[in-house]
């Protein structure tokens, strides 16, 4: 069983017989009784997307899944070529399926990354925790700010945007958490 | 329609007082839904409703079926809901469900549809209007489920609007009808009332009422500025019983008893509305006494449960959004009002935790003393929301147009 608090973009679970994917996180609204999430889910089956809203409790039947580490090959457009380092297979993926976490991966980035697999169809990917990225335009960079506690807008270089802390300037490469897509730290 | 609703009893009152108050609701409708309700905690329900027998494994009640969430009473429930298996389930505030229910829900062996409601918290904050009525998931496709929020605004499920206190609303809405709360409420406390130091000094039918239902904090600076109120104006305050009436009792004790001051018994829910819809100030907390405060357009202060990081700021921000539209520009008496009402509610909701220690840097005073720019504005909200969705009505038209 999986609950809804541990559903992240890629994550598969069932309803029923048909395994929905998550592929985005709209929006969480905490009250006294928890966390109510809205998310963007497809039928990996039907390739049905709707949005749906969850409460932090609801438990679901988790899927049996295939993971392989695979790297990003190209993108072509709206579509992720991911290549398996061993036997070069190649796998598509459209941005749409990767939801989030197209932002989070690029075509020049070296690490692998988890390529999920239901029915030996790529339906999903979880990028690695931490992911580097070069921020491609912010306002300037304020001197002498460094306590990391006020945020400003960022544009990645995958073109998604970001809050970073005010002592960073175009170019800086950074950090991000993809769980989240919250900034973890600058890259010395 | 059959209609199954559970609530867990997490904070006192607050959270089986809206779940009785929809049960009632429900229950006024022209060709009302059958109900069953599955509560954790009958003691609870019981100080809200006397009829409520709070040792009885199951009861009838109303004409509803009253059953226990757990414990030795929770067999009684599932043989009831296994020989009439629930179709639509109202879960109060993300309660969850018992895992008998759970059982009986998601039946392997049964093939017949359900359909589990969440009604969620009431809150100002636009995503009320974003969740409400939107799809939810479980794990089987024959369990369906779904998103119904209370509010403030169209859009949402609106607020329950209950015979009752609707009653009791129109009642106060004049003088004569208002002081008819008042002597009923006054009988309720007996000849006891008249031994309560100050009272002689003041006529108790027609002084200032402010009953205060909140969480512990230390009511140093509330009190010292009520006293400087009733220098003025005849003041009664009425602490009702609970979490707040301690620690209020306390500073008004160590200011030298400075006004009338009258400990409530715990009221039935339908006495404690009269008190709200007759009273002229109040202070409440939560979200039941919440809703009724905005229903009776009488100024009120709201004290939100306080969440982490302060997140009940934000909350309490969304609901003087609200508020704002009611009030005059930023120049005229209207909007002054406004301005202080704004500073009390952001300064009383200022904290990490309740405790008797618990400080803040509240003025009531000179929200008191706009006192009639206060009740305008007040009561044109109240207004605005007298024309809004009732929840019950509102939640039975969504269920019909989804079952």
């Amino acid at each position: 069983m999986v609950v809804t608090s541990q559903l992240r973009t890629g994550s598969v679970f069932k309803v029923g017989n048909d395994a929905l994917v998550v592929q985005k996180i709209l929006g969480q609204k905490t009250g006294r009784a928890g966390t109510v999430t809205r998310f963007r889910v497809k039928n990996i089956v039907t390739g049905q997307t709707s949005d749906v809203a969850c409460d932090s409790g609801e438990k679901f039947e988790s899927v049996d899944l295939d993971i392989f580490q695979m790297k990003l090959s190209y993108i072509d457009g709206e579509t992720y070529v991911f290549m398996e380092q061993e036997t070069f297979e190649q796998y598509e993926l459209t941005k749409d399926d990767l939801g989030d976490n197209a932002g989070y991966i690029s075509a020049d980035d070296d690490y692998p990354i988890e390529i999920t697999f239901y029915d030996g169809k790529p339906v999903g990917v979880t990028p690695p925790i931490l992911v580097e990225r070069t921020i491609t335009y912010c306002e300037p960079g304020v001197k002498g700010d460094t306590s990391g506690k006020t945020f400003k807008p960022a544009t990645l270089d995958t073109g998604i945007e970001v809050a970073v802390p005010l002592f960073c300037e175009i170019g800086t490469r950074i950090k991000l958490d993809t769980r989240d897509g919250t900034f973890a730290e600058r890259v010395k | 329609m059959d209609i199954d609703i559970l609530c867990k009893v997490v904070d006192n009152f607050g959270d089986i007082g809206v779940a009785y108050r929809l049960a009632r609701s429900l229950s006024e409708l022209g060709n009302p839904p059958r109900l069953r309700l599955v509560v954790d905690d009958f003691a609870s329900f019981a100080a809200l409703d006397p009829e409520v027998d709070a040792s009885a494994p199951s009861q009838t009640l109303h004409g509803w079926e009253l059953y226990r969430w757990g414990g030795a009473g929770a067999a009684r429930a599932k043989e009831a809901f296994l020989a009439k298996r629930p179709r639509i389930v109202i879960e109060c505030f993300a309660c969850g469900r018992p895992d008998w229910l759970e059982d009986i829900l998601f039946d392997p062996l049964v093939e017949e549809p359900s359909l589990i409601v969440d009604l969620e918290h009431l809150t100002a904050e636009p995503y009320s209007v974003e969740l409400h009525r939107m799809p939810s998931l479980t794990r089987s496709s024959l369990v369906r489920k779904a998103m119904f929020l209370p509010g403030f605004s169209a859009g949402t499920g609106g607020l329950i609007l209950d015979g009752s206190f609707e009653r009791a609303r129109e009642l106060s809405s004049s003088e004569a009808g208002r002081l008819a709360l008042r002597r009923r409420a006054l009988a309720r406390l007996g000849p006891a009332i008249g031994g309560t130091a100050g009272a002689e000094a003041i006529d108790l039918e027609t002084a200032f009422w402010v009953p205060v239902f909140s969480y512990e904090r230390d009511y140093t600076r509330v009190v010292a500025d009520l006293a400087a109120f009733a220098r003025s104006r005849g003041t009664l305050a009425l602490a009702a019983a609970g979490r707040s009436a301690g620690c209020f009792r306390r500073a008004w004790s160590e200011a030298g008893e400075p006004f009338p001051l009258v400990d409530l018994p715990f009221l039935p829910q339908e006495a404690w509305d009269e008190v709200l819809a007759a009273c002229d100030f109040s202070i409440v907390r939560g979200e039941d006494s919440w809703s009724r405060a905005a229903l009776a357009g009488r100024p009120f202060l709201w004290q939100a449960y306080p969440q982490e990081g302060k997140h009940q700021l934000v909350k309490v921000r969304a609901f003087l959004d609200r508020l704002r539209p009611h009030f005059g520009s930023e120049g005229s008496a209207s909007g002054a009002a406004f301005a202080a009402l704004r500073d009390l509610y952001l300064a009383f909701n200022d904290r990490d935790r309740d405790g008797a220690d618990t400080r803040g840097g509240e003025s009531l005073l000179p929200v008191l003393g706009l006192y009639p720019e206060l009740l305008s504005g007040f009561g044109e909200f109240s207004a605005s929301l007298g024309g809004a969705r009732d929840l019950g009505a509102d939640l039975v038209t969504f269920l019909r147009e989804i079952w």
